[in-house]
């Protein structure tokens, strides 16, 4: 038994020192090759390294940091008025929940101003700090001496909003402001970004009861629920849904953990995502360019290889020695790639905090490096493999007399999948960079709603009167009646989007369908598309009062899950109280020379307002900076693709033709003339593969957004795709790998006609 | 006096080309090695010379017939086991010489060596024995092909072909791409090496290199046209010499 083991292991080893010395040869001589080979090996580990600590970290820190700070799994808010022990108890006995608590709080709707500039409508939660609390605990990161007008906020608010501690914030309720210090910033899990409607803040408890007694009329009751491990999150908010349907209880707003989760790692889906699509072109690309080596190399040393099994090198032998380095290049240029993704791990989580409010630090992955080490050794032993497969059919004597039996190696068709391949990758930049830089309402359209200049609420009865003046303004190209408002429904809460008329809403988000025409009508969100088929009715309740609505389309958004619906005011009327609210969109940017004019002069019309303009313009700012980091990557990993591809080609081609070189210097051609003529031989197929790319960019452009995007909700994206973009960058790219290959077919200058004659 | 027979081959057949573009190389060759000989094969160009030795050394297939060499008869090998057969029972030296290019010409050795002998060191001292048996000096081992002299090069190629004590040692041309100095030279190892007990078979069209040789064989039309027996050579042998020439010229040379 124990010879049967050892032996294969002892042919094993014995093989390895067989083919060591060829190897080794192999290695010295092409470390060119295997140098640009192990760039792009490097590379692809780097960023699949990347995109896989992101994948198993964030989410998994965000899993870490709610147990720590032991997040309540369902969260839901009811009048304190309307709360009794009774409901305590039957929340308490409903099956699969294992503990509740109950927490007062203020939820009111707050315009904070100067956020990132500009005033921000956020509905707001507001606690008390000091109350002794088991769940939902936080964790301050940064504080400054607590005073009796500090608020402790949400890292949210300081990443985005820059807010920090030991400065202020103002925070404008009813048209009144209330300005505090900010006394610290929190880590906290539950509403921590304000993706899923509701942002927290907390007060020290004598600040808290001021705050509470001001607003009596909002104080709230939150019930947090921890559940049992098999109990269903959907099934558990129906049934709290139902029972406060019951007993005639508002639920004014029910959250749960995976929705906060989804919607807080948004970002960081999105850029796994990326990622690894560009991780997987440039594997391919480097498959290629190793496969279109080895068969150059095969073609190259014909001769040698029949001389190798002349002497008695095996087929399989001599594979292995063309195999190996590709395998040792692999798994070193991985292991380099992987250790310096660690260097920029940190600062990529750090611009995901920005969005997620969550921060963490990346630590050594063992399965992300097991799984890229994997993968790419498999991906390099196998393609390597298959590419030196060849070797097996060859004749010795027929090898020596260079006779292959087949064509060649494809340069022309490796040029053309590469070339193709990078334009995909800038296509997909240039377009990311055009719709998020150039034409920012594509981009934002796709994530929001509606995108207008400025949002006025009117006094009430006072809704005429602010039209009238809208009307005779001449800087106003429309505005309409929106709101966005919580409803309820049988399983939990929407946020509802309710407009006088649809056909006037600038950003159509309706992606089947049609929007709500008349008051019986309703279009659904994407989270619920599948319950509620179009036709259907569903049930929505504002406080007591309910009323069915006939589902005539659905509509996207990414903003909590997904979980919205569209009304139209009549329609929204049957349930809840007339919006007074106004979308008010200008010809030009100057909402907030507007804003300071109206509630300048029509105080009593005015009851707040909001400058969206700026709120978008900061929203862009957040994306433009990711999307900005993405794009400049994508760029350099294009032009080194495109560096290392034309330099391995050229590379190949001197080697290959240094006879013809070599005959036209001797014929009169100068060093000038051989350059161009070298690197115009590549143009064509890299002018013809970009451009059939660009125009095929029409196609799998929309198709690579709309996969990407749907990931995170927004089925319908509104990036437009310019067929000029793509062929101005078709152009460029051209241009870019002739001036490449010019640069790197400069080793032809310093061979000399008979040097190269002589080889 | 009774010879070892050392490969002997029975009907061979070989032909290139398919259809009304066959060419016939033969169609029922016989023919045996002996152990110990020098063996020339010599014949006009295109007579299948080289095509003989290959088929006999296990580098090429015959379209049929039977090759019994040191008992095995390699036509039923599959390549594989003709590369291992090939390790163990034959040494190559090629008119193109064939030195892996940028290797220097230790390493080319010990490529070959490692196929047999595990221990690198053994396989060393034994190539430097072979280097300093064909005249290459110690600077020169770590020289590359394309820094030393065509005559270097393949008395390197020959230290490559017999590292490993094949059975037989095959030669094609091995003095073609030399001048007459070098030519010399490689040809002594060959007598040396002869000397010591090796057999060899050698194509050639080369008279010169055709003396070193005991035994010549002519080929013409697909079959052993003649054979003659020079017996064992010695420098400036004029009887051997015009032997030799009538010979040849009886063949049709």
């Amino acid at each position: 038994m124990k010879l049967r083991i050892m032996k294969p292991r002892i042919m094993k080893l014995h093989s390895m020192k067989k083919i060591s010395t060829l190897t080794l040869h192999n290695l010295n001589k092409a470390k060119g090759q295997y140098i640009s080979f192990g760039v792009f090996i490097c590379l692809t580990a780097f960023i699949i390294n990347i995109a896989l600590v992101l994948a198993f970290q964030t989410f998994n820190a965000y899993e870490r940091l709610f147990d720590q700070l032991s997040t309540a799994d369902i969260n839901f808010i009811i009048p304190q008025v309307q709360d009794h022990e009774d409901l305590l108890t039957e929340v308490e006995g409903i099956d699969g929940v294992s503990f509740v608590e109950k927490h007062d709080g203020v939820f009111t709707p707050v315009t904070v101003r100067e956020f990132a500039d500009s005033d921000f409508d956020m509905n707001t939660v507001f606690y008390n700090l000091d109350e002794e609390r088991t769940l939902n605990l936080f964790d301050v990161t940064a504080s400054s001496e607590k005073s009796d007008s500090s608020v402790y906020i949400p890292m949210y608010m300081k990443e985005l909003g820059g807010f920090a501690e030991g400065g202020s914030i103002i925070y404008s309720i009813d048209g009144k402001e209330h300005t505090y210090d900010v006394g610290g910033i929190l880590l906290e899990m539950q509403y921590g970004n304000y993706g899923t409607g509701m942002i927290g803040g907390y007060f020290p408890e004598a600040v808290y009861e001021d705050f509470a007694q001001e607003y009596s009329d909002h104080v709230i009751t939150e019930y947090s629920l921890k559940i049992s491990g098999t109990a269903d999150l959907g099934e558990m908010k129906n049934t709290i849904t139902e029972v406060l349907r019951e007993k005639g209880i508002a639920l004014l707003n029910i959250n749960d953990r995976d929705t906060s989760k989804q919607t807080r790692t948004m970002v960081c889906t999105l850029l796994i995502v990326i990622f690894l699509a560009l991780a997987a072109i440039i594997l391919v690309v480097s498959i290629f360019l190793s496969n279109f080596r080895i068969r150059s190399a095969i073609e190259d040393e014909l001769a040698q290889m029949g001389v190798l099994k002349a002497i008695g090198y095996t087929s399989q032998l001599i594979i292995a020695s063309t195999v190996m380095p590709y395998m040792l290049v692999g798994i070193i240029s991985t292991v380099i790639g992987i250790a310096l993704s660690y260097s920029v791990l940190p600062s990529v989580a750090g611009i995901l905090a920005i969005q997620s409010g969550f921060s963490y630090t990346p630590e050594f992955d063992i399965l992300a490096l097991l799984i890229v080490l994997l993968t790419l050794t498999c991906a390099i032993l196998l393609f390597s493999y298959i590419s030196a497969g060849k070797i097996h059919k060859l004749e010795p004597i027929n090898a020596i007399r260079g006779i292959t039996g087949k064509e060649s190696t494809g340069q022309n068709i490796l040029l053309f999948i590469v070339s193709f391949g990078i334009m995909v990758l800038l296509s997909f930049a240039g377009t990311l960079l055009y719709n998020v830089n150039v034409k920012p309402d594509n981009f934002m359209n796709t994530l929001s709603e509606e995108l207008p200049s400025v949002i006025f609420t009117a006094e009430d009865g006072k809704m005429s009167e602010l039209k009238e003046l809208l009307e005779d303004d001449s800087r106003v190209r429309l505005f309409m009646e929106y709101a966005s408002v919580p409803v309820s429904y049988e399983d939990g809460s929407l946020t509802a989007f309710v407009c006088e008329d649809f056909s006037k809403a600038t950003n159509d988000i309706c992606f089947e369908g049609h929007s709500p025409v008349n008051g019986n009508e309703i279009a659904v969100g994407n989270a619920i598309s599948e319950k509620y088929p179009i036709g259907s009715k569903i049930e929505l309740t504002v406080h007591d009062q309910s009323a069915d609505y006939i589902v005539t389309g659905y509509i996207q958004s990414v903003n909590n899950a997904g979980a919205v619906c569209q009304l139209t005011s009549e329609g929204y009327e049957k349930i809840g109280e007339t919006t007074n609210s106004l979308n008010v969109y200008l010809y030009d940017k100057n909402a907030g020379e507007l804003i300071n004019e109206y509630e300048e002069n029509h105080d009593a019309i005015i009851k707040s307002s909001v400058n969206f303009e700026q709120m978008s313009e900061n929203g862009q700012m957040m994306y433009t900076g990711i999307v900005s980091v993405i794009v400049v990557i994508l760029f350099i990993i294009s032009v080194l693709m495109v560096l290392l591809v034309i330099y391995v080609l050229i590379n190949s081609m001197i080697s290959r033709r240094r006879q013809e070189f070599g005959i036209y210097k001797a014929i009169g051609y100068t060093n000038r003339q051989l350059t161009v003529k070298t690197a115009l031989s590549f143009i064509p197929v890299v002018a013809v593969a970009s451009i059939i790319s660009a125009i095929a960019g029409l196609w799998y452009l929309p198709a690579i957004n709309n996969v990407i995007f749907s990931l995170i909700g927004a089925i319908k994206n509104h990036f437009e795709v310019s067929v000029w973009i793509l062929i101005v960058f078709a152009g460029m790219f051209t241009a870019v790998a002739f001036l490449i290959s010019i640069l790197l077919s400069a080793p032809i200058k310093r061979i000399t006609a008979y040097s190269l004659l002589k080889d | 006096m009774n010879k070892q027979t050392v490969i002997s081959a029975k009907h061979l057949k070989k032909a290139f080309g398919k259809g009304e573009s066959i060419q016939v190389i033969y169609s029922d060759l016989n023919i045996d090695i002996y152990k110990g000989d020098f063996t020339v094969i010599m014949g006009s160009s295109g007579a299948g010379k080289s095509t003989l030795m290959y088929s006999l050394s296990g580098m090429d297939k015959p379209d049929g017939g039977e090759i019994h060499f040191d008992g095995t008869d390699i036509t039923k090998l599959n390549n594989d086991r003709l590369a291992v057969f090939r390790r163990k029972q034959c040494g190559f030296v090629f008119q193109q010489i064939y030195l892996i290019d940028k290797m220097n010409l230790m390493d080319n050795v010990i490529t070959a060596g490692v196929l047999t002998n595990k221990d690198r060191e053994d396989i060393k001292n034994r190539a430097k024995e072979l280097f300093s048996l064909v005249n290459i000096p110690e600077n020169t081992w770590r020289k590359t092909s394309s820094q030393i002299s065509g005559g270097e090069a393949q008395r390197a190629g020959i230290v490559r072909a017999v590292i490993n004590s094949p059975n037989v040692l095959f030669a094609d041309e091995p003095t073609g791409a030399l001048n007459s100095a070098n030519s010399g030279a490689v040809l002594d190892v060959f007598t040396s090496l002869h000397k010591e007990g090796q057999s060899i078979v050698m194509v050639t069209h080369d008279k010169k290199s055709a003396l070193r040789g005991n035994r010549i064989i002519y080929i013409k039309d697909g079959k052993i046209y003649g054979e003659c027996d020079l017996g064992q050579f010695e420098q400036d042998n004029m009887e051997r010499t015009e032997k030799l020439n009538k010979f040849i010229e009886e063949m049709g040379w």
